[in-house]
């Protein structure tokens, strides 16, 4: 299923990792069925800890990986509603939920994304969204007025 | 004497018959000068200020059409049975009939007929045509000639049994393959490209347009990749028309493209390129002469170009930019020249601003909360640059060659084109000059062939693993694999 290539963009995706001082995530190997996927705790600047959870799909690094905020589970927004039950929100920068009700952050778009952009960027990305998520418990603005400048730069 | 008149009707009729039988009649038809219409008179009557009417200038150009392909192979069973039956396409309420076989688009009205030798006894039936083939032993040169298989030549004569009189029919016999090869003479080469494989992945307006050009010039083998359906919405810019809506646009293409060029042959494949299918595709790219892809999503592509390097076959990448204002093309060599994920990584902006011609489209680019308009553009400004991924893929395909278009090589030695079709506001093009104000500065409806670089730490074509182990000071092959999962709690 996959490639040799594949597998040592992995080994090089967690040396990468390390060299930018991310070293609380890490690519992993699911011994049963060989699958990838990247995790690790996310520590905001309050000093809460959230868990991030980086799906490797069978056709990375040309398929772009989805990113599931995993702990805690029942995220809220600044209203007390599940941050979840919006699905796809612009105004919060999240994409679909996983089927166990993970929310999922929005961090590059299909048609942005490309083989050139490591997994490091993708969790600085994550640890922006808990940021700004953080900012709207606070604030009760959208996420989206603290990172609209989300982009890439690769 | 008026139209109104029921004995001029009855005569007109009565004439009109005879002409179409060419047959004497009881009455003639004639333009009468003085006024400036036509009339029945009687056969034998003197008309000085009128114009005789003869059955060739009533002759309606109803005209049949048979290959002469279908007709040789069908020759045996004529010789034994002494006739065989035929279908035609009924075109413009009976003013042409073509035969079925001639191509995969029939008409939506059918009419049978037979086709028999001299000899035969054939029963004429109401509605159907009947074609009969006489010796001739003059010349094979008359459209109505046909030569079988054993030299003999035949004249035919074809009828239709229609109101219980038999109406003549021209008839016209066409060797399809020889006769289009004739129309290339010149320009290019008859069979150049008939042992060549185009794939073509993605078959909206552009790869549509662009398939349908290299049919016309004769390209012998096609692989058509999508998923997709024709929808009424594709029609206003689509190649086919509001009649094919429904079907999968592999299948419409493999008729559009038989249409053209009825010897090619057609693998349809209405698969989506996804990583699943990768090897399916690897398969296909990997007997293809040159890779043509208009898909309109960035994963596909990226697939495509990924599949396309490792397999060493030359790929083309053509878009439209957002409402067609412009578009680009990338001619990737693998290895040789940049390939699209060098390309993207160089050009982010522009490898991003792609047209939304559908609602996947728009969906890939938005949040569900905030829909992205399908902003297609015109097909005018899609056309020139289907066509110039159809001419470079044609240099492609020349290639080891000898062809008099093989002199554009070196106009077309660049690996990115670029095409702007209005100074769109918020562009980098905003500001040209007007067109018709410049000679040589940068204008609109022009092509500009681009020097782009390789980039050498590609993770596509280049040595990324080993640039970023390099970078790290790592020796990649020495190292473990990445750890395994940690138990679940």
């Amino acid at each position: 299923m996959w490639t040799d290539e594949q597998r040592k963009r992995f080994i090089l995706e967690n040396e990468w990792l390390k060299h930018q001082n991310l070293d609380q995530f890490c690519v992993y190997r699911e011994q049963g069925d060989d699958t990838y996927y990247a995790s690790g705790t996310a520590t905001s600047s309050s000093g809460r800890n959230y868990k991030l959870y980086v799906c490797l799909p069978s056709g990375y690094p040309n398929s772009r990986p989805s990113m599931y905020l995993t702990y805690p589970l029942s995220l809220l927004a600044y209203d007390g509603s599940k941050i979840s039950v919006l699905g796809t929100s612009h105004y919060m920068h999240t994409l679909a939920p996983s089927s166990q009700g993970y929310v999922q952050i929005c961090h590059w778009r299909d048609n942005r994304w490309h083989a050139g952009i490591l997994l490091y960027k993708v969790f600085i990305k994550g640890l922006l969204w808990i940021e700004a998520y953080e900012q709207h418990l606070s604030t009760g603005k959208n996420i989206s007025e603290f990172v609209s400048t989300m982009k890439e730069s690769a | 004497m008026s139209m109104n008149d029921p004995q001029q009707k009855q005569m007109i009729q009565e004439a009109m018959k005879a002409i179409a039988e060419r047959k004497p009649g009881r009455s003639k038809l004639v333009y009468d000068k003085a006024k400036r219409t036509i009339v029945a008179v009687s056969e034998n009557s003197q008309t000085p200020r009128a114009l005789d009417i003869t059955a060739d200038d009533a002759d309606m150009f109803v005209t049949v059409t048979i290959g002469t392909d279908w007709l040789k192979k069908q020759w045996p069973n004529i010789m034994t049975a002494k006739a065989t039956p035929i279908s035609f396409s009924c075109w413009d309420a009976g003013d042409a009939f073509t035969q079925n076989v001639l191509g995969p688009l029939a008409s939506p009205s059918t009419i049978s007929g037979v086709v028999a030798v001299e000899s035969a006894v054939v029963e004429a039936k109401e509605h159907q045509i009947k074609i009969l083939l006489s010796r001739n032993y003059a010349s094979a040169a008359a459209l109505s000639s046909f030569e079988a298989p054993d030299g003999t030549i035949y004249t035919a004569t074809a009828f239709l049994l229609r109101d219980g009189a038999n109406q003549e029919l021209s008839v016209s016999f066409v060797d399809v393959q020889p006769a289009l090869d004739k129309r290339r003479v010149g320009i290019l080469e008859t069979d150049v490209l008939k042992d060549r494989t185009v794939l073509c992945i993605g078959l909206g307006t552009g790869g549509a347009h662009a398939v349908i050009e290299l049919a016309k010039c004769g390209v012998g083998e096609f692989i058509l990749i999508d998923h997709d359906r024709l929808s009424v919405g594709n029609v206003v810019r689509h190649p086919a028309g509001i009649s094919q809506v429904g079907r999968l646009k592999v299948n419409v293409l493999r008729d559009l493209i038989l249409e053209k060029n009825p010897d090619a042959r057609i693998t349809v494949l209405p698969i989506e390129v996804l990583p699943e299918t990768s090897e399916e595709l690897r398969q296909h790219v990997a007997r293809a002469n040159v890779v043509i892809c208009a898909t309109d999503s960035r994963p596909s592509k990226l697939l495509i170009n990924q599949v396309c390097v490792e397999e060493d076959v030359v790929a083309v990448f053509g878009g439209a930019f957002r409402r067609a204002y412009g578009g680009q093309v990338l001619r990737v060599k693998p290895r040789n020249s940049a390939c699209f994920q060098c390309f993207i990584s160089a050009m982010p902006e522009e490898s991003s601003d792609a047209e939304i011609s559908s609602p996947e489209a728009a969906e890939a680019i938005a949040y569900s909360d905030q829909p992205v308009a399908v902003e297609p553009g015109l097909s005018m400004d899609v056309v020139p640059i289907a066509n110039m991924v159809a001419k470079l893929a044609l240099l492609e395909l020349l290639e080891g060659k000898e062809s008099s278009l093989n002199i554009l090589k070196r106009d077309f030695a660049a690996p990115w084109y670029l095409w702007i079709n209005r100074p769109e506001p918020k562009t980098p093009y905003a500001k040209w000059p007007p067109l018709s104000e410049s000679s040589d500065e940068m204008t609109i409806d022009r092509w500009y062939g681009i020097e782009l670089e390789r980039d050498c730490g590609c993770p596509a074509c280049g040595n990324f693993n080993d640039n970023l182990s390099a970078a790290l000071g790592l020796n990649l092959n020495a190292m473990a694999e990445v750890p395994s999962a940690p138990m679940k709690e």
